[in-house]
């Protein structure tokens, strides 16, 4: 992270050719605000792979193609991150358009470009499935729900768990249905106690057999909170660095999560469906339809062990700067008290797709 | 058979409307053949010694009865009646007048073909074992993959501009009938120990005039990965390859001059940075591309049978068992006695069509040794299409014997070589033939290419044949113990030119020495290497 304030003032204008090294490339990357690439030639490809690798990196200056380009080569340009094409030869004589369609990812400015096809198809056919399974199984029982994601989506699917208060029972459900789902858990270094002893004490219980334990950037911690009070400063912040980034650097490779969410929980929860398609990834929600009651009775039906904190008032458990017990309506009452808060970030795809986009960045350039 | 959606109809015809506009600039005078040459190569149209030449993909060998009428239809109507097919799986046709290509492409279109990238620097058509998802040996059907590969090749915006073309090839079985030990990269399917299946990845081999095997750079990577592990492979190569020596530009050099350690260290450490996200595979896209290539049913009928002449032993020689009952893999040899090899009639194609629809579901393969395949025959119908080939003239019992010679096009058609192959290639089937030479060499590879670049793929025959211009005669240099498929090999030289008469007459002597020599079960590899070349030398140069 912090790429873009590296200690060196940035040059204003760098030119390149199609012969320098990727980490010269890359090293101009870091230092300058504009990017030529010169092509001597316009069979000369390497300068498309060089503004991959520019573009890669995080580089969201200016990059411009120059030297012999044949104007039919525009869109390949305009693909691999070139924003100006200025040939030596000037005007083009030949305007060609671009295609509709895409087969691969492209890396033009501003993440317009088209999407692959590939992907295109795969998040349509998501989009699709989400609607049927719906559909067929919208007012199904809990472990209905989990047994048919699992089948679906298998290999692709992980649930999330806070390990809270009402947790035990997702993971129980899972649990009958395939013990080795991966679970996902975010260790936000802020949690009580009392959660990472349930969270142990419910995992050696239920037998489950792949739990990922996910912690914030030991760097990027440092950075923003080296004191360890930022959630005092700036609570948004605090939940981006030690859950929003860490879940989607987690959750790759998953194309399905589980989530323990409830209408009960009201908010923007209310109108939660069994199965939800954020536009990447497929949310199921088996709970969502279950009161308070209900989870209650469940509980002692499965002889579930209860939370440490649940009988000291707290009906909804998160990390201990932001979480008070709770009398309230909602089981969330409690969460975020004194803001207008009422969830963290890691089912807002805005905030989770900002978390990718930094996450790419510095992949990039640590290499 | 994969079928186009509205994503991959509007690139086709897209690029159809981009080239009738093309060609239009270059017929007004708007464009100079120069500044065309470019262009018109990464559709596939070469400018060979008599005319335009259009080579059409057929993506990895792959096409139906209705794709196969319209190449029959381009070849009776803009063509001479005929078309070539080629080592690369693709057709050729030798004499299109260039104001009709755009109309040839659009009808090729039509039905879902197209010539994009059959030329110039670029990726071109993957290629893949003609038996995919018919063979009994396949771990996997490649052509899910091959289709897959095809698309991301397509337009790649960072690899279109390579030092120089750039060949994949993909097999599901062990037997590889691919030859991936020869491309640029050749992928094999395979299964690891948790019994998930996976690519090994081999890269760097090539053919032309410096033969190299591929060096593996991988034992397993996760097929959603593919595209990812690609990406890496053709990055190091696009920004590393040399582009200043047309001949030292393949992939094959870069890892030969890196070694192979390193040029694996560096492609994957690209693959560590590029895996996931963009590049992986979605699971539902594989999954609807698979879903085009079913297994064909199994069919309840016993296999048919009949006395007409020659069935039995076309029966032997031509049909291959198939992994479902009740239906056969049919290997239609386009090399008659004396015939053009790979040369196929309008007729012949409509032929072919026909017996593919009414006899099996359709389908037809184009194979790397030119011939045509029914890879889902109902066995039942076996002599009702041997009737139908006979007809056509496409009955030669032949596929896979010392007869099934495979050819460049040569210098009767190519600007580029030194000497003619086609004719050496006729005057060498009807030696064998006559002779009674061709009996009983089954799996015995002749291959003859008319210059170095080796579209003939001589270097990987068991017998191969090179042609050379020697201050303007043609002149054959003959290599023995090459191997295309299953553990690839390059043919090492036997002695001086030949010319083309002796070339001839060295060939079938070495086959005399095969068929004299050879013991139970073996091949030709096996007898070259353990009677050595002494013999073949003798036979051929005399003391």
């Amino acid at each position: 992270m912090g790429n873009d304030t590296a200690t060196a003032p940035r040059l204003a204008h760098v030119e390149i050719d199609t012969a320098t090294t990727p980490d010269a490339a890359l090293e101009a990357a870091r230092s300058a605000q504009a990017i030529d690439i010169r092509f001597p030639a316009f069979k000369d490809g390497r300068g498309y792979s060089l503004a991959a690798l520019i573009r890669e990196s995080g580089f969201a200056g200016e990059l411009r193609a120059t030297g012999d380009i044949l104007p039919d080569q525009k869109d390949y340009l305009t693909r691999t991150g070139f924003d100006v094409i200025a040939p030596d030869d000037g005007s083009p004589r030949w305007a060609r358009t671009s295609f509709t369609h895409a087969y691969q990812p492209g890396l033009a400015k501003g993440a317009n470009d088209r999407v692959p096809a590939y992907r295109a198809r795969a998040l349509a056919i998501r989009k699709a499935q989400v609607e049927a399974l719906n559909q067929q199984y919208g007012d199904a029982a809990p472990e209905t729900i989990i047994a048919v994601a699992v089948e679906v989506f298998e290999g692709r699917i992980a649930m999330l768990s806070s390990f809270g208060i009402e947790a035990a029972l997702g993971l129980a459900l899972l649990a009958q249905v395939d013990r080795s789902v991966p679970v996902v858990f975010l260790d936000t270094q802020r949690h009580f106690p009392q959660t990472l002893s349930y969270r142990d004490e419910l995992v050696s219980h239920l037998g489950l057999e792949d739990v990922r334990i996910l912690t914030p950037d030991p760097a990027e911690a440092r950075a923003a909170d080296n004191d360890g009070k930022l959630f005092e400063r700036d609570g948004e912040a605090c939940c981006d660095l030690r859950k929003v980034r860490p879940l989607n650097a987690g959750l790759e490779g998953f194309d399905a999560v589980i989530t323990g969410r409830k209408r009960a929980h009201g908010g923007g929860r209310q109108a939660l469906q069994p199965f939800e398609f954020d536009g990447e990834r497929v949310k199921i929600n088996p709970v969502a339809g279950l009161a308070p009651a209900d989870i209650a009775a469940l509980y002692r039906e499965m002889k579930l062990p209860a939370h440490p904190l649940s009988t000291q008032g707290y009906t909804s458990v998160g990390c201990w700067p932001c979480t008070a017990p709770s009398s309230g309506a909602h089981a969330r009452d409690g969460r975020w008290p004194g803001s207008d808060r009422s969830e963290c970030g890691i089912f807002d795809p805005v905030r989770m797709a900002r978390a990718d986009a930094a996450r790419k960045r510095a992949v990039r350039l640590i290499g | 058979m994969y079928r186009y959606d509205e994503i991959d109809r509007s690139i086709v015809t897209e690029r159809v409307e981009e080239f009738r506009e093309q060609v239009g600039a270059r017929l007004s005078g708007a464009l100079s053949e120069d500044q065309f040459k470019p262009l018109r190569l990464m559709n596939g149209v070469y400018l060979q010694l008599h005319a335009y030449m259009l080579r059409v993909a057929i993506p990895y060998g792959t096409l139906d009865a209705r794709q196969m009428r319209v190449l029959a239809h381009i070849a009776r109507h803009y063509d001479k009646g005929y078309g070539h097919f080629t080592t690369r799986q693709n057709i050729q046709y030798n004499w299109p007048a260039l104001v009709d290509i755009p109309e040839i492409l659009e009808q090729l279109a039509d039905v879902e073909m197209h010539a994009i990238q059959t030329s110039g620097n670029c990726i071109r058509n993957t290629t893949t074992d003609p038996f995919a998802g018919a063979a009994q040996d396949e771990v996997e059907d490649p052509r899910p993959w091959c289709e897959l590969i095809r698309q991301w090749s397509t337009f790649h915006p960072e690899f279109t501009f390579l030092p120089r073309k750039f060949k994949i090839a993909v097999t599901g079985s062990d037997a590889d009938r691919a030859a991936i030990g020869v491309h640029d990269i050749g992928l094999k399917l395979v299964k690891n120990e948790a019994g998930e299946t996976g690519f090994e990845v081999h890269a760097g081999g090539g053919q032309g005039r410096t033969p190299r095997v591929a060096v593996k750079l991988r034992d397993f990577l996760p097929k959603g990965e593919l595209l990812a592990y690609l990406t890496a492979i053709m990055r190091v190569y696009n920004l590393a390859g040399q582009r200043d020596n047309i001949y030292k530009a393949r992939i094959k050099i870069l890892v030969e001059t890196m070694g192979a350690q390193a040029f694996t260290a560096e492609v994957e450490a690209m693959y560590r940075q590029l895996r996931g996200r963009d590049l992986a595979v979605p699971a539902e896209e594989a999954a609807r591309i698979t879903s085009f290539f079913p297994e064909p049913s199994p069919v309840d009928r016993p296999e048919g049978v009949s006395d007409a002449p020659g069935f039995a032993r076309w029966r032997a020689i031509n049909v291959k068992p198939h992994k479902v009952p009740g239906r056969a893999i049919v290997v239609i040899s386009l090399k008659p006695r004396a015939g053009s090899p790979g040369d196929a009639t309008a007729e012949q194609m409509d032929a072919v069509a026909f017996l593919a629809e009414r006899y099996a579901d359709g389908e037809i393969r184009v194979t790397k040794e030119q011939n045509l395949v029914i890879p889902h025959a109902v066995a039942a119908h076996l002599p009702a299409i041997y009737e139908g080939l006979r007809e056509a003239g496409l009955s030669t019992a032949n596929a896979g014997l010392a007869s099934d010679i495979v050819t460049c096009p040569g210098l009767d058609y190519c600007s580029l070589a030194n000497a003619r192959s086609i004719p050496v290639a006729q005057a060498l089937s009807a030696a064998l033939i006559d002779r009674g030479l061709d009996e009983d060499t089954q799996d015995l590879t002749i291959k003859i290419s008319g210059c170095i670049n080796a579209c003939g793929h001589h270097h990987i025959a068991n017998i191969g044949l090179l042609g050379v211009d020697k201050k303007g005669d043609e002149v054959y240099q003959l290599t023995l113990g090459g191997v295309a498929d299953n553990g690839a090999a390059i043919g090492k030289i036997l002695g001086p030119g030949l010319t083309p008469d002796e070339a001839v007459e060295a060939v079938a002597a070495c086959v005399g020495v095969f068929r004299r020599e050879r013991g139970d079960g073996e091949t030709f590899t096996h007898t070259l290497a353990r009677i050595g070349f002494e013999p073949f030398k003798e036979a051929v140069y005399g003391q």
